[in-house]
């Protein structure tokens, strides 16, 4: 397959990690780097051998770019992206999607109607972990899924919110309008797009608290959301960044037959099922997992779609716009001061 | 093993930390049957048997057993019969049916005897037997349980034999009289055998009841039942049967009242079913009593094993009654076979059967086809 060939937009610590591996995949090719921060996007060009940009019309006026990678602040996501769709270009977007689902379908709606592909770096599904986990569900672990917890605790220093750890410094995580939110759209966002693919379930209503509490940020710091899925199962997620010293991040999804933990040990399971060739009745470890890269298979994945004429991303825009309605969901809940139903992805014109 | 050991190891046992309790009891037990086939002159031996680990899990497990005590047999098992009601009961913990795990189900089984104890007789290495063996592989057990299969009648029909007894201890008690009516309530697996033995010993006409008519047609099927109702409207049907008989085989309370609307006005109701649960708002004086019922109890553990006067039959007399009207072809239970399971398959089978296993009648393993 002839390579995707690559221009990338933004020159973070993430667009670089994901230029490099991206390369690395050996399905794309970098043809091109973008950052306002012009020197930092020289550095990048030229340590991946790629010419560099100095504003992003000109790279989408480059001949040679198929594709863009976005790894820039939410808030760009849409008039990047749509910019790209317009001059023809498919368009590989940083998670979340965009900071609304009006932007989100507004993205989805100018690739559709140039004609070009959309995906969201989703990518955490690609983890051999998270595959391992998919394997096990998809043979019967659980039964019917009855509860989902997740809990994911960090401490985000001051540096997080100036930028000033940043290669690129700039303070727009802290900035509501930039960022969209905080550590639910920033990180969480992640273990929910996987929990989505793992059980194949989408959660229906929707209810958070969440605040401010130890950060200089105007985005939350810390939330709780209690929440309900299509099938009747019942959700929860404590989440927070100024967790100092103790931090914790785990997933639990159970049912009828059976449990299964995702956290930094591996995968533990329980089931009445023999699965995996294993004595039903017991709880089981998995420790080891091959390596591999995740962001380099989002990639692979993503130029075989776009090589293939009807062939689609396996993250779609779809998925993208849904994982943002639970996570907007979630704040507005707050707000209104009652739990929400989350819109459907059918509804969207 | 005497008593006051029992509680010294069980005693010590409870001390140990709860990670090495498992792999030191395997020992213990390795080393104990080893001991016990030393002292006794037996080999140990190797099998499979399904077990219940804990509630709503089965799996297929290796274990060992020793060959035949003088007055044993080894029987290498070719089909065993699950035995739904008392199955599920054990496996899902439903009342009164509570079992320490491990537990090792099945007790209507058919095989051939690969070895047989020195005081063995009318038994012989090679006959073709049933009678109460779990779900295994390979067993040894009493010879007096056992019952020689009648040739010509193949190990999938011989397997019911538990069931049959169970059934035709139960019938055998309604003492049926020629142009009987009798209502058959459920229409599980006992329930279906009920159907074609009442028909066997001479009712005129047989009801088959059941809450759908999904197993309408396995009911009507062969010598079964004449008519069939189903429950799908309500129970007001049940005032128009005015049965004589009516031979309960559901297992619960509430179809204890189902049955006893069957009947006429001073006949009989025979408990058959393990009517495991309470029930406590019957109007026993509208149901019952003002009615002139007959409410006779018959649960398979009230049969004598072996002597019996000459009004009672015992347990090897109905069990040489149901092989001979198989062997006679009065009687087919092979068709009532909805999944022949290979043993392996016993996780899906017990799943099944743990959520009330809807769409079967009856289950048998085949254990031939696994070796």
């Amino acid at each position: 397959m002839e390579p995707l060939r690559i221009g990338i937009a933004g020159a973070g610590a993430i667009a670089q990690r994901n230029a490099r591996e991206a390369a690395t995949s050996g399905a794309a090719k970098i043809v091109g780097v973008f950052d306002v921060n012009q020197k930092v996007a020289r550095d990048m060009a030229s340590a991946l051998k790629a010419p560099f940009f100095s504003t992003y019309e000109d790279l989408l006026r480059s001949q040679e770019v198929e594709a863009v990678l976005l790894s820039t602040p939410h808030h760009l996501h849409r008039p990047q992206t749509v910019q790209a769709a317009n001059a023809g270009k498919h368009v590989l977007v940083e998670k979340p999607m965009a900071n609304n689902l009006e932007e989100a379908e507004e993205m989805i709606r100018a690739c559709r109607e140039n004609g070009v592909k959309l995906t969201v770096n989703y990518s955490f599904r690609y983890l051999p972990k998270i595959r391992k986990a998919k394997e096990l569900i998809d043979a019967g672990l659980l039964g019917t899924i009855t509860g989902i917890q997740i809990i994911s605790h960090q401490f985000k220093d001051p540096g997080y919110w100036t930028g000033a750890r940043s290669n690129s410094p700039d303070n727009w995580r802290a900035s509501r309008e930039k960022c969209g939110g905080g550590y639910l759209i920033m990180n969480v966002c992640h273990i929910i797009d996987y929990i989505y693919f793992l059980t194949g379930l989408k959660a229906s209503r929707i209810y958070s608290e969440y605040g401010t509490l130890g950060s200089p940020a105007e985005v939350e710091d810390i939330i709780s959301i209690s929440y309900r899925l299509d099938n009747g199962a019942i959700g929860s997620i404590s989440a927070s960044s100024i967790m100092r010293g103790t931090e914790q991040s785990e997933e639990r999804i159970w049912g009828t037959n059976g449990s299964l933990i995702l956290n930094g040990e591996g995968i533990s399971f329980y089931s009445t099922r023999p699965i995996d060739g294993k004595r039903p009745g017991q709880l089981y470890t998995l420790k080891k997992f091959p390596e591999f890269s995740w962001t380099a298979e989002w990639v692979r994945q993503f130029a075989a779609a776009v090589r293939k004429a009807d062939g689609q991303p396996e993250v779609s825009s779809r998925e993208g716009w849904e994982n943002l309605a639970f996570i907007r969901s979630a704040y507005a809940s707050l707000e209104r001061g009652a739990p929400l139903e989350i819109p459907k992805f059918e509804t969207v014109r | 093993m005497p008593t006051w050991l029992i509680n010294l190891l069980g005693s010590i046992y409870s001390k140990l930390p709860v990670a090495i309790r498992p792999p030191l009891k395997r020992l213990f037990m390795w080393g104990l049957i080893r001991i016990q086939g030393l002292s006794s002159g037996r080999r140990v031996q190797h099998g499979k048997h399904v077990e219940f680990l804990d509630f709503e899990i089965a799996h297929l497990e290796p274990y060992e057993f020793l060959s035949p005590a003088p007055n044993e047999v080894q029987v290498r098992v070719a089909r065993t019969t699950v035995s739904p009601g008392t199955e599920r009961a054990v496996l899902c913990g439903l009342p009164g049916a509570r079992r320490p795990f491990p537990y090792v189900p099945g007790y209507s089984a058919a095989g051939e005897v690969v070895a047989v104890g020195k005081n063995v007789k009318g038994i012989a290495v090679g006959d073709q037997v049933a009678g109460r063996v779990h779900h295994s592989s390979d067993e040894t057990v009493p010879a007096a349980l056992l019952f020689r299969v009648p040739p010509g009648v193949a190990p999938e029909s011989a397997s019911f034999i538990e069931l049959g007894i169970i059934t035709l201890q139960g019938i055998r008690k309604a003492k049926i009289s020629a142009g009987d009516r009798v209502a058959v309530v459920g229409q599980g697996l006992i329930g279906q055998l009920a159907n074609r033995l009442v028909r066997a010993v001479g009712a005129s006409s047989v009801i088959a009841v059941a809450p759908s008519r999904r197993r309408a047609k396995t009911a009507l099927a062969g010598a079964g039942a004449d008519e069939f109702i189903s429950l799908e409207k309500g129970n007001q049907v049940l005032d128009d049967i005015q049965a004589d008989v009516v031979i309960e085989a559901v297992g619960t309370p509430d179809a204890v009242t189902t049955a006893m609307q069957c009947a006429r006005d001073g006949g009989k109701v025979v408990l058959l079913g393990s009517s495991r649960g309470l029930s406590r708002d019957v109007d026993i004086w509208s149901t019952t009593q003002q009615r002139n019922l007959t409410i006779i109890g018959a649960h398979i553990s009230a049969i004598p094993e072996r002597d019996a006067s000459l009004t009672r039959w015992s347990y090897r007399q109905e069990g040489k009654l149901f092989l001979d009207l198989l062997h006679a072809g009065r009687l087919q239970v092979a068709d009532l076979i909805t999944w022949h399971a290979a043993p392996n398959e016993c996780n899906a089978v017990f799943e099944v059967l743990a959520k009330g296993g809807a769409d079967q009648v009856a289950i048998s393993f085949n254990w031939q086809a696994a070796r």
